[in-house]
């Protein structure tokens, strides 16, 4: 029985493989590695194993060849189970994997790609600044050309997958910079190794609210020589392939939501059904009804708008900006909605670990702020939508 | 060698059961299906011996076209083809052996797989009836099977223990929990899986007729459980074991 959500067989098998993963691996840990703000490296290795890691790339360079939907399952799926630990999957299989199985070259793809797709290598993306986000065309990192070389030179902020723990940091990273004393739309990206010379931990952040099973770093590049092989696309050219990993980012980022709204939704009904007071069960109660009825209709509405935008997103395409900024911009609030209902329907017990759902409440926050905040989302919309006269 | 495994597409076992109003079965709307999870452990225990012996695994499911799904997950973990014997009935254990009696005679396996019993009807009959429709020797809930010069030793479990079991081949095995862990189906292999083959046959086809030989009267669902009580220390505890529940 396929659907919108399951539009093929193999669809259905993957959805019910990394469920049952989920459920039998990520949830045992998942309080735990909150708690500690760790990074569950074995377990991610074990998603390299099960072929999850490069669900978008193509299987000559290690990955699964699958489309948008597919991510999209799987994020929804460990979301529902273990956010924090699929922010670090998202990091890595759609930051950096899908963005270079896209915009790299072979030789880049074959040098790279096997190692991140079987879970040797931990990747990550750096766009963000400590003094440039929303503003991501004003970034101070520049690099300068040398020779057959590129000096890079700047400050990394808010890298998930940056560190793998405390003093470690992550191993491939794809780095945007500008082009010193070329125009701010100028920007290029690299691809930077660990161990390159002047490539450091600045600091693995502590005291998140959320999402504390992936790790958030700032990186520092000092005189950092890159050659020219590793130059992704050509120089000053990065903005299009930047714009074009964005879109698949913000539609799993949605996906993520949506994971934490199933399961909120999930959570708030049973308890709600067993739940007695005044003699009767809480779901009898009309305000309980409305949190529960309410909650489900949205997650509906946004998983029905997250698939049918996957099911359009041609992968190495680019100008799908308005519904993939819609998707998530409407998903991130739905989930954090839904999640604060959920502690809500479960009173005294929504409020403690061992209910779940406050900490998919925290998680669930981070997704109007990482990959574009949601003000940033109604900017590019609208102005997007203005060129429009009509929506067909 | 040929091993033949089995699986059952059954409602998903931790979901609540619901009876309809005319007791006549389950609700099944809005229902999850699955593969049955001892058929897992057939199915994982079929792919090991190939992968220790070599060969081919071919696994069949009986049930209605959805269980394609099921079949493709089992190709997916690694058998090689598959076939399913396409019906929307309701089929009592002996009608399963029935079919699966035909399907034997056409494939030849050396050995075939099953788990002990589907979590939907928990009848755990269909490998004895099918051994005794073969006339083949059989070893049921197994947690250790190895096979040399033609024969299969089984490690069972048994009421009050376990027992070793060795079998002739051909023969049937039926996987109980602690057989192995069966390993997901992965990303590459679930793309592989879409171009194994997989034959439609029906009853008919096999000659075989379905009419069951249990008639199920109604479904109820069982008396609710209380809530427990907590008791003050063992002599109480045994007291009201005596005096109130009467079982010692
Ligand atoms: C846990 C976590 C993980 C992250 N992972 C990564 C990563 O892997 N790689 C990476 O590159 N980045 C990452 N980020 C960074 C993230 O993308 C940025 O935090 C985000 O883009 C916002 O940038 P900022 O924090 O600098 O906020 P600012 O851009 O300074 O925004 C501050 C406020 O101003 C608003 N604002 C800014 N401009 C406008 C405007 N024009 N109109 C209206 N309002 C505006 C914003 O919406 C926001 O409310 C991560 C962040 C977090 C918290």
């Amino acid at each position: 029985m396929t659907d919108l959500f399951n539009p093929t067989e193999e669809h259905q098998v993957l959805r019910e493989m990394v469920r049952s993963f989920a459920e039998k691996e990520l949830e045992p840990q998942a309080e735990e590695y909150d708690r500690t703000e760790q990074f569950n490296l074995k377990l991610f290795r074990k998603l390299g194993e099960l072929g999850l890691l490069g669900v978008t790339a193509p299987p000559e360079y290690g990955g699964s060849g699958m489309d948008a939907t597919a991510a999209v399952i799987v994020h929804e799926e460990l979301a529902a189970v273990d956010p924090g630990f699929c922010l670090a999957y998202l990091a890595h299989s759609m930051l950096f994997v899908n963005n270079l199985a896209v915009n790299g070259n072979d030789e880049q793809n074959q040098r790279f790609l096997p190692g991140s797709c079987s879970g040797k290598l931990v990747g990550g993306m750096c766009m963000s600044e400590p003094g440039a986000g929303t503003d991501v065309l004003g970034m101070s990192t520049v690099a300068t050309s040398d020779g057959d070389d590129f000096i890079l030179n700047g400050q990394k902020m808010w890298i998930t997958n940056g560190a793998i723990s405390d003093n470690e940091m992550g191993d491939i990273f794809l780095v945007y910079a500008k082009e010193k004393d070329r125009s701010q739309r100028e920007i290029s990206l690299f691809l930077v190794e660990k161990g390159m010379e002047g490539f450091s931990l600045g600091q693995k952040l502590h005291g998140k609210l959320g999402m504390r099973a992936s790790t958030t770093a700032e990186l520092v590049l000092e005189d950092v020589r890159v050659p020219s092989k590793n130059l992704v696309g050509t120089s000053g050219s990065a903005v299009k392939s930047m714009m074009r990993n964005l879109a698949i980012e913000r539609v799993t980022l949605a996906a993520m939501s949506l994971g934490i709204a199933r399961r909120c939704v999930e959570i708030m009904n049973n308890y709600a059904s067993e739940r007695k007071a005044f003699g009767k069960s809480i779901n009898r109660f009309g305000q309980i009804q409305r949190h529960i009825s309410e909650s489900y209709a949205e997650f509906m509405a946004g998983r029905s708008y997250v698939y049918n935008v996957a099911s359009n997103l041609d992968l190495s395409a680019f100008g799908n900006r308005v519904d993939s900024d819609g998707v998530k911009l409407y998903c991130s609030t739905m989930g954090k909605n839904v999640a604060d209902r959920a502690i809500q329907v479960l009173g005294g017990y929504g409020y403690v670990s061992e209910y779940v759902v406050e900490r998919l409440w925290r998680d669930a926050k981070l997704l109007e702020i990482g990959g574009g905040t949601n003000e940033a989302h109604q900017k590019n919309m609208t102005r997007d939508l203005a060129g429009l006269d009509k929506i067909r | 060698m040929k091993i033949l495994t089995t699986v059952k597409r059954v409602t998903d076992p931790d979901m609540k059961v619901r009876i309809q109003p005319d007791q006549s079965g389950i609700v099944t709307e809005g229902v999850e299906y699955k593969m049955n999870s001892f058929d897992e452990y057939g199915v994982e225990e079929a792919i090991t011996l190939k992968e220790a012996h070599g060969g081919e695994v071919v696994v069949v499911s009986i049930g209605p076209g959805a269980a394609t799904k099921e079949l493709r997950t089992a190709m997916a973990m690694g058998a090689d083809r598959a076939i399913l014997v396409e019906t929307d009935a309701d089929l009592d254990s002996d009608a399963v052996a029935r079919v699966l009696a035909e399907v034997v005679g056409r494939e030849e396996p050396d050995v075939i797989i099953m788990g002990k019993q589907a979590v939907d009807s928990d009848r755990s009959q269909t490998p004895q009836i099918l051994g005794s429709y073969l006339n083949w020797p059989q070893a049921t809930f197994a947690y250790k099977v190895e096979i040399e010069d033609g024969w299969a030793v089984v490690g069972r479990e048994v009421d009050g223990g376990t027992a070793t079991k060795r079998i002739k081949l051909p023969g049937i095995i039926s996987a109980d929990l602690r057989l192995n862990e069966p390993r997901y189906a992965s990303l590459p292999g679930i793309m592989k899986a879409k171009r194994k083959p997989l034959e439609t046959l029906t009853p008919d086809d096999l000659g075989v007729d379905i009419a069951p030989k249990v008639k199920v009267l109604n479904y109820e669902a069982p008396e609710e459980r209380g809530a427990g009580e907590m008791v003050d220390d063992v002599d109480d505890l045994i007291n009201r074991l005596k005096d109130e529940a009467r079982v010692i």
